[in-house]
């Protein structure tokens, strides 16, 4: 049994374990534990929902909610409904009277992406605050469930869940024996920056036999020097970029002849947003990468 | 009515062995002029004697306290000193500057009252320049400005003045008014003690003159006794010639030039 | 005197009032009034006293504290280019607040770290200008405006040295911003004390104003004083960063119109700094929350976008 059934039974348990709970008080009331370790329980399914960060609400959507959202902030541009949602600023300020104004009976907030006063300031005011940022593929699916739990959407949501923990089981074991690669990722071109392999992008690498030449760096996101990267020598370079087509930002590299991933013609551009968010797109992002190093190892 | 002391005073001018040390004393109704060259220490002994410098060795002496052993406001109350440089970063209007002076006065809670006003008017008016009460004090002139300068001591009101080239940017006219208010000051019981760069204001309207040379001597006594050609021409190192008017004497230097 | 105070106040009412009047929802006046007493619908009650309230009165102390820190300075350094931002007591401030912040510390302690912080750049900017012995105000303001920079500096390694997930909090704070301010009583203590305790020594600030050695004559302890100024100043900006993070500008700005239309009179200079700096901050907040709502800017860009034409043009008109 692979790790990621062993997730699946986890989070099952989980969630049964919850239910039961909510349903032996005696009330119709709705419980879940946020990523960072809190418990919500809402007396009736969230029918007003705001979204305070894109991947919020393309998980929101995921979860068959995407009716019951009310609001969300800037760029929150998939699925192409999200566009016609008013907005609440942006996920680093909140126009607090335009939430309050909404009267949410659900806020999903962004650990790491939200300042931390503005977090705290939800909280005073009352309103029922979710915060979520998956790190890990199972995490993707298991927030998907607890959305959908929150939302009285468990019918889509677990189904949406289950469909990308599937479909990431079967990259995970169709790549399994993959001739191991080793590869660059550029989260951005200046300053340079890469991810380690705790990142989510890093594990979408590994998932496809891909070696992270940067992945025991300590910093999730680590600044580095292109003289590392020559170095290193990969034999293929990723980065994202607006539909995945060359917008330049590889082209730096091209001077360097001697670089393998030069030579052989291997530098890769993943769709930004979908490898980015961790979102049910990752499914589709982690293919695209798997292709690519698929590839790469052709050359 | 204040008596200022210095006792064996010897200020602090950088670079210079300690000279002569000052045993002055300077009783309510004199009328102190200091003379000396360039760099001979007279703006340094002034602040010193107000306090505003260390002396090197010795102390200054207000009635019979030592200085140092004085509050500030104590001082100022009993004394007041008129700068040569003068600073003006903000801009402020002539009546706000002369208002100034009443501050050792006054206590913190308190605001100038009419009173205050009045001194303040009345000082402006002694030195001709209440007109210009509500110009600012950069758009006036040096002469001006010195003006107001001695008029905010006139509003303070201490027992003694120390001055540093009253004198300085005034024409002729004012020059004179200025030393004959200086010198009505004196009569009314008020000890005045400047420095002057002008041998023959000194002559006029001095009782008491001080000497100080480059090298830190000094000597001083009553102006009769101390205003004669040879010490001048030591302390200035010029030629002196002295000629007799109005019953003062007047020194010019002798023209260098081709000896008869 | 007093009718300048008035008329500012007035000003300040107005815009309180305006203040919590405008936002991304409209709340009309008689509503206002309603919660004012009491009553009014929950939805109300919790825009104007929970969130427009704290705000407005935070942008307010900030403000003041800010500018009363302002004309301090300036008056210490007898320089109408000084400021709290640029002689790096700000920056003090925000060193202290983001190394609590990267030690995951609570918000007192940032508070608290902060505070230090903004002694520790006093202490030093003082010190180091101090040195030999002379101490004049042109190299208190360069050795404040090298170490500003110094502190800039370190700002820049913390940021890159910190933790991703740890950005959105810290540079929220830096770009200072009154939008989640909760507490504004300690900050408005603060500042009316301050002035409160200042004014016996207003008069005392005007004498010191025309240099040290006038100031001396006329009975003035002068090192005693500066110190005191330096500290109190120092003091109110902590408040003011602590508060609402850095806002630059305010303390340049607001003394420097205030002295254009008042004259230079310190008891009249600085309640009217507190209430201009107020009034000031509190309509740069009201514009930042609602002029591209319902995007948020933060209070920090409007006070730099309209004190660095103003500070360009001082310098330009005082050479």
């Amino acid at each position: 049994m692979s790790i990621h059934r062993l997730g699946v039974r986890v989070a099952l348990g989980f969630l049964l374990v919850v239910v039961v709970q909510s349903l032996s008080a005696g009330e119709v009331q709705r419980c879940a534990v946020d990523d960072m370790g809190k418990e919500l329980c809402i007396p009736a399914p969230a029918h007003r929902i705001v979204t305070l960060s894109p991947g919020a609400t393309e998980l929101m959507f995921a979860a068959g909610a995407g009716d019951k959202v009310v609001a969300v902030v800037n760029y929150s541009d998939y699925p192409p409904e999200a566009l016609k949602l008013p907005l609440v600023g942006s996920h680093t300020r909140v126009d607090m009277e335009a939430l309050l104004a909404l009267r949410p009976d659900l806020v999903i907030t962004w650990v790491t992406g939200n300042p931390p006063a503005q977090m705290e300031l939800i909280d005073e005011l009352g309103i029922p605050a979710f915060a979520i940022e998956p790190r890990t593929f199972e995490g993707v699916s298991s927030v998907i469930e607890r959305l959908a739990t929150l939302a009285g959407t468990e019918h889509e949501g677990l189904a949406e869940a289950e469909r990308f923990r599937v479909g990431i089981a079967a990259l995970s074991e169709q790549y399994r024996n993959a001739e191991p690669i080793p590869v660059f990722y550029q989260v951005w071109e200046q300053p340079l920056m890469t991810i380690n392999n705790d990142h989510l992008i890093g594990k979408v690498l590994q998932l496809c036999g891909g070696v992270n030449v940067f992945g025991d760096m300590p910093r999730l996101v680590p600044r580095i020097s292109s003289e590392v990267v020559l170095q290193a020598d990969p034999h293929a370079i990723l980065t994202g970029s607006v539909e995945g087509v060359s917008d330049g930002q590889l082209d730096m590299w091209k001077q360097y002849s001697e670089l393998t991933a030069v030579k052989k013609n291997n530098l890769f551009f993943v769709p930004a947003s979908p490898i980015s968010r961790p979102t049910p797109r990752l499914l589709e992002a982690t293919r695209i990468v798997c292709d690519y190093l698929d590839s790469a190892r052709e050359r | 009515m204040s008596r200022l002391r210095s006792r064996d005073l010897v200020i602090n001018v950088p670079g210079r062995s300690d000279g002569y040390s000052l045993n002055l004393t300077i009783e309510p109704g004199q009328t102190w002029g200091v003379l000396g060259p360039n760099g001979a220490g007279k703006t340094t002994l002034l602040h010193t004697l107000a306090g505003l410098l260390p002396a090197r060795r010795g102390e200054v002496v207000l009635d019979d306290t030592p200085l140092k052993d004085l509050k500030r406001r104590d001082i100022a109350r009993q004394m007041g000193l008129v700068f040569q440089e003068r600073q003006d970063s903000f801009p402020a209007t002539v009546m706000e500057t002369a208002l100034i002076g009443r501050h050792p006065w006054l206590s913190p809670w308190v605001s100038e009252q009419c009173e205050d006003q009045t001194l303040a008017e009345q000082a402006l008016e002694a030195l001709d320049v209440e007109h210009l009460s509500d110009r600012l004090l950069t758009t006036l002139s040096g002469g001006e400005r010195q003006r107001v300068a001695i008029a905010t001591l006139m509003t303070q009101n201490p027992g003694i003045w120390l001055l540093d080239e009253p004198t300085n940017h005034l024409d002729l006219h004012h020059q004179v008014k200025v030393m004959n208010l200086l010198q009505a000051q004196a009569r009314s019981g008020k000890a005045v003690f400047m420095c002057l760069h002008d041998l023959n204001l000194a002559a006029r309207w001095c009782s008491h003159v001080l000497l100080l040379y480059t090298n830190g001597d000094a000597c001083w006594g009553p102006a009769d006794s101390m205003l004669v050609p040879s010490a001048l021409e030591k302390l200035y190192n010029q030629k002196l010639i002295t000629v007799e008017a109005d019953g003062a004497p007047i020194f010019v230097p002798v023209r260098p030039g081709p000896t008869p | 005197m007093i009718r300048p105070l008035l008329s500012l106040g007035f000003l300040t009412f107005v815009a309180v009032v305006l203040a919590l009047g405008l936002g991304s929802v409209t709340v009309p006046l008689p509503e206002i009034w309603q919660v004012m007493q009491g009553e009014g619908s929950a939805l109300n009650r919790a825009l104007l006293l929970d969130l427009r309230l704290p705000r407005t009165l935070a942008a307010l102390a900030t403000g003041g504290l800010l500018a009363v820190a302002g004309a301090l300075m300036q008056v210490l350094l007898r320089n109408p280019l000084a400021d709290p931002y640029v002689l790096g007591l700000s920056g003090g401030a925000a060193v202290g607040a983001l190394l609590a912040m990267l030690a995951g510390m609570g918000t007192i302690l940032i508070s608290g770290s902060a505070f230090a912080g903004a002694m520790l750049a006093t202490l030093l900017v003082f010190g180091l200008a101090h040195g030999t012995g002379s101490w004049t105000p042109s190299r208190l303001l360069l050795t404040g405006v090298v170490v500003a920079a110094g502190w800039g500096a370190v700002i820049t390694l913390m940021l890159a040295i910190t933790p991703s997930y740890k950005l959105p909090g810290m540079l929220y704070w830096l770009m200072g911003d009154v939008s989640y301010a909760r507490a504004p009583w300690p900050a408005l203590a603060v500042l009316v004390l301050s002035v409160v305790l200042i004014m016996p020594l207003a008069r005392n600030l005007n004498v010191l104003a025309r240099g040290p050695l006038q100031a001396a004559a006329l009975g003035v302890s002068v090192r005693p004083l500066e110190w005191t100024i330096y500290l109190l100043a120092s003091l109110l900006t902590a408040t003011a960063v602590t508060t609402a993070g850095s806002i630059g500008f305010v303390g340049l700005i607001v003394p420097h119109m205030l002295r254009l239309v008042l004259g230079n009179d310190q008891r009249i200079i600085l309640p009217a700094s507190a209430l201009a700096g107020g009034t000031l901050l509190v309509l740069a907040d009201t514009l930042a929350r609602t002029v591209i709502a319902p995007e948020q800017l933060p209070v920090g860009v409007i006070t730099a976008l309209l004190g660095v034409p103003t500070f360009l043009y001082l310098l330009h008109r005082s050479r």
